[in-house]
């Protein structure tokens, strides 16, 4: 019953960020130079023709009227004004000109924005799923040798190679991998496009982009669970257990990971998030087609719907992240749920 | 087939050759303008029509090319070279400038222009059919060309023919000042003429020279008006491939059309791979395989690249430049006086040095090149430092002048010619701060930045840049430059077919430009790409065009 109200009062504090953050971001984008009419039509378009497509979207009204309208569309009460085959501007969703979810339509692709987005968040989802599900295990292992003995070879080993590989930034280690697989070697390629006509299976051309992202990752996550390990492990109850005569691997397991995940779990889901939305340096460098590369794409071109609706979705992400984690607290720690 | 010598000018350009007043390459281009055929003309020059070995080219399987897919949705307006790689395979010119810079009959069969040069018969090709099976006519070129230099389509063609197709007029709308608009209409309504179901005759205001290499300008594609001027996934064309698929920003691919009118297609299908641009991408993608070629190499790139076994260097000596322009509205590039002094202060020939290395040569601050058949040399404008302080000074600039220089991201030569004129101008009391912008936002600008550097893609003759660039008013003039004298100049050279007769009016424009002209030019470009050896029957052209019929894949 007290966790299911507090994740009621969560939810509703989620909600209401949400919208606040949507309104502040629908403001920010009205600073972008140039009109979104003379971007819709072009560098080449007569002044006439811009005149009239602002007038018929209506771009005067005052910002207000125009949050409300971009909303409204959004939740899919208004039609959006763009699919008006009278613009004569090719613009058409085979979902309709209402929908929830209604994010208009991406000025660099001609396309529904929510087709765009699609495509290339599936991509990413796979780059997340592969990379996390890869860093998780990774780093509580290493993590937990080097901090179960502090000072120990071990520790030493692990704790100067992670602090080198978190210190590097990822295009660095895409260029060493690149060097060393693609151009020497000739292992693996060069580019992750994923088109399904490459002579490189979709899995060859995961690796390398994953691998980066792993390295960069789990040096990190490496470090926060050997730090946490390592502070517990000098605790009463831990000594306690050891003491009483339980196996090493038993107080590891029950009594230190435990204890010593809500750090760790922090900072996890700060690299979903991370990986989710913000990858764009190894997606440029690799020619990955996600999200990151799409956001920098999108910035660069203007295309502002799409802008919009990104922005949208890593803020999503981050508040969801924050709810899980939240969750994940309470359930590691009860003290927690009762709100104080 | 057209007589070798319709035409009475190609009398006078064969005498001028055999004078030797004119080289092989201006008679090869005039006379082929004139209506000769290529053939024909190589024939009087005495050298046999280059042949590309077709017996041997293999036959099937798939090319993957990497290029940047842009929305092509509206050929007429696109506004990059990369753009036509896509649709100019399934939607095709009237006219093809080869890589020898001779410009051929291609959906025509040949051309005559009048003894004035003021009326052009365009013959269409008999036996072309579109992809719907329906015949290729003079209808099509009409609706097309009609369209082109319409304003509400808003293409870059409009500038090219506006000189000898157009008449300007205020509009009974009004601007924001309340002043009229400028509107064009064709100079008179037969402009375009239909002569008979398979013959066009263009009647032109100005005498006109260029016309069948305007026709192979990269936007002038001939759409199928059931399309309504909509090109994508299965739009109707002429062409020796359909497009099957796009998808903005990935890929696109093309299909072999076996029912092609002219030579092949050989290949089955070609994909076009979108590598997001990024240059060590495309690099990455050439080394493993994972393309056949790419668009164009970076010179930084082009050694690492010639290391691989697989790979073939290809690369185009072109006019292919970086104009830094300066616009006129904005103080204090109003007064030809600065303008001058910022193309006094740089020493051409180090900026090339230290931008490119062997990859370019040194420009003369006119926008037309060596390489151009009318091309005027006229005595070095060198470094005078102190002349460019005096003028500064004479403008009212004594203490200098501080200026923006806006320059796109990529490629990275842009940013170290940028540094190399920063530096030079230093010395003359001319302080630019450098604003680097991402690619896309600098078409944002393009027109209006006081001062910024503008990429301009090689085109055969010298007069086409500009009359696209600097005549008064036209669309893609973005120094605001207006000039009536610099006008009539132009209007003049475009109507002489001799180039040596052009050669001394050109003189007089590049010396106007040199002296009041709004730009500042440094390099000319050589052009590079790389494709694997497998790959046959690909050369590099001058403007980036590909011809994806004439080229072959050995799998073996």
């Amino acid at each position: 019953m007290k966790l299911a109200l507090f994740v009621l009062r969560r939810l509703g504090q989620t909600l209401f960020t949400m919208l606040a953050a949507s309104f502040l971001l629908f403001a920010l984008t009205e600073f972008q130079p140039g009109t979104v009419a003379s971007k819709i039509l072009g560098p080449y378009a007569v002044e006439t023709q811009v005149a009239l497509l602002s007038e018929k979207l209506g771009l005067d009204d005052p910002l207000l009227t125009r949050y409300a309208r971009w909303l409204g569309t959004l939740a899919g009460v208004i039609e959006n004004p763009l699919s008006d085959p009278a613009l004569g501007l090719g613009l058409s969703d085979p979902r309709g000109t209402q929908y929830v979810g209604n994010f208009g339509f991406s000025l660099m692709q001609k396309e529904p924005v929510a087709d765009v987005i699609a495509d290339r968040l599936g991509n990413t989802v796979l780059l997340t799923v592969w990379a996390i599900g890869l860093t998780i295990p990774l780093s509580l292992l290493l993590g937990t040798l080097a901090g179960m003995r502090p000072g120990s070879l071990a520790d030493r080993a692990i704790s100067t190679t992670t602090v080198i590989l978190t210190s590097l930034p990822e295009f660095v280690t895409a260029v060493v991998l690149l060097l060393i697989f693609t151009a020497w070697l000739g292992w693996l390629p060069g580019t992750s496009p994923l088109d399904p006509g490459d002579r490189w299976s979709l899995g060859a051309q995961l690796v390398m982009p994953v691998t980066v992202l792993v390295i960069a990752s789990s040096a990190y996550v490496t470090r926060i669970v050997r730090a946490s390990v390592a502070d517990t492990i000098g605790k009463d109850h831990v000594r306690t257990a050891t003491l009483k005569g339980l196996s090493p691997a038993r107080v590891i397991w029950s009594h230190v990971l435990r204890n010593a995940m809500i750090a760790p779990v922090t900072v996890i889901l700060l690299q979903i998030n991370w990986i989710l939305t913000g990858v764009v340096v190894v997606e440029a460098i690799f020619a990955y087609p996600g999200i990151g590369s799409l956001m920098l794409r999108a910035a660069l071109f203007g295309d502002i719907f799409t802008v919009q609706a990104l922005t949208l979705l890593a803020l999503a992400v981050a508040i969801v992240t924050q709810f899980l984690g939240d969750l994940l607290y309470a359930a590691l720690d009860p003290r927690i749920r009762a709100g104080t | 087939m057209p007589k070798p010598n319709s035409h009475p000018k190609v009398d006078e350009i064969d005498a001028a050759f055999r004078a030797g007043r004119m080289d092989r390459r201006a008679f090869l281009r005039t006379a082929t303008l004139l209506g000769t055929s290529a053939a024909a003309a190589y024939a009087m020059v005495g050298l046999p029509m280059p042949a590309r070995a077709q017996g041997a080219m293999p036959h099937g399987g798939t090319l993957r090319v990497e290029t940047t897919v842009y929305d092509v949705s509206s050929p007429p307006t696109a506004s990059t070279t990369a753009h036509p790689i896509i649709y100019s395979n399934v939607v095709e010119h009237l006219t093809r400038v080869g890589t020898d810079n001779v410009t051929r009959p291609h959906l025509l069969e040949s051309w005559e222009p009048s003894d004035d040069l003021r009326s052009w018969t365009l013959r269409v090709r008999p036996g072309v059919t579109w992809h719907s099976g329906r015949t290729f006519t003079a209808d099509d070129v009409i609706w097309n060309l009609t369209r082109l230099v319409s304003d509400e389509v808003g293409s870059s063609t409009l500038g090219l023919m506006k000189g000898y197709l157009l008449t300007e007029y205020e509009s009974d709308e009004l601007d924001d000042d309340g002043n009229p608009r400028r509107a064009h209409r064709l100079w008179r309504e037969d402009a375009i003429e239909k002569l008979d179901d398979m013959t066009v005759r263009l009647n032109l205001k100005e005498a006109q020279l260029a016309v069948p290499e305007h026709l192979n300008h990269y936007p002038a594609v001939m759409l199928d008006p059931d399309d309504g001027g909509v090109f994508g996934v299965e739009a109707n064309g002429t062409g020796p491939f359909t497009l099957a698929e796009i998808d903005p920003g990935r890929r696109a691919v093309l299909v072999a059309n076996p029912d092609y009118w002219g030579e092949g297609p050989y290949l089955d299908r070609v994909e076009l791979v979108d590598v997001g641009g990024n240059d060590q991408a495309i690099m990455n993608a050439l080394i493993s395989g994972q393309v056949h070629g790419a668009f164009q190499v970076q010179p930084e790139l082009a050694p690492i690249l010639a290391n691989q076994e697989h790979l073939q260097l290809h690369e185009a000596t072109t006019a292919d430049t970086a104009i830094t322009r300066m616009n006129v509205t904005h103080k204090p590039f109003d007064d030809p006086r600065v303008r001058k002094a910022f193309r006094l202060a740089l020493d051409a020939e180090k900026a090339v040095a230290v931008a490119f290395g062997p990859y370019a040569a040194p420009a003369e601050h006119h926008h037309v090149a060596p390489i151009h058949p009318e091309y005027a040399d006229l005595p070095p404008m060198t470094r005078d430092v102190e002349a460019a302080r005096a003028l500064l000074a004479e403008a009212g600039y004594p203490d200098g002048v501080d200026v923006e220089l806006t320059i796109q991201q990529n490629p990275p030569h842009h940013l170290r010619s940028a540094t190399a004129m920063q530096e030079m101008w230093r010395d003359a009391g001319i302080r630019a701060e450098i604003n680097v912008v991402p690619n896309p936002q600098y078409w944002d600008v393009w027109t209006t930045a006081p001062l910024g550097t503008t990429v301009w893609a090689h085109r055969p003759l010298g007069v086409i840049n500009l009359s696209l660039a600097y005549r008064s008013g036209v669309p893609w003039n973005e120094s605001a430059y207006a000039n009536p004298d610099f006008d009539a100049l132009l209007t003049q050279a475009e109507a002489l077919p001799d180039p040596d007769e052009r050669r001394e009016v050109m003189a007089q424009i590049q010396a106007l430009l040199q002296e009041d002209g709004p730009i500042i030019q440094t390099y000319w470009r050589k052009l590079l790409t790389f494709y694997d050896k497998r790959v046959k029957g690909f050369e590099m052209h001058p403007t980036y065009a590909v011809a994806f019929n004439e080229m072959g894949l050995d799998e073996g």
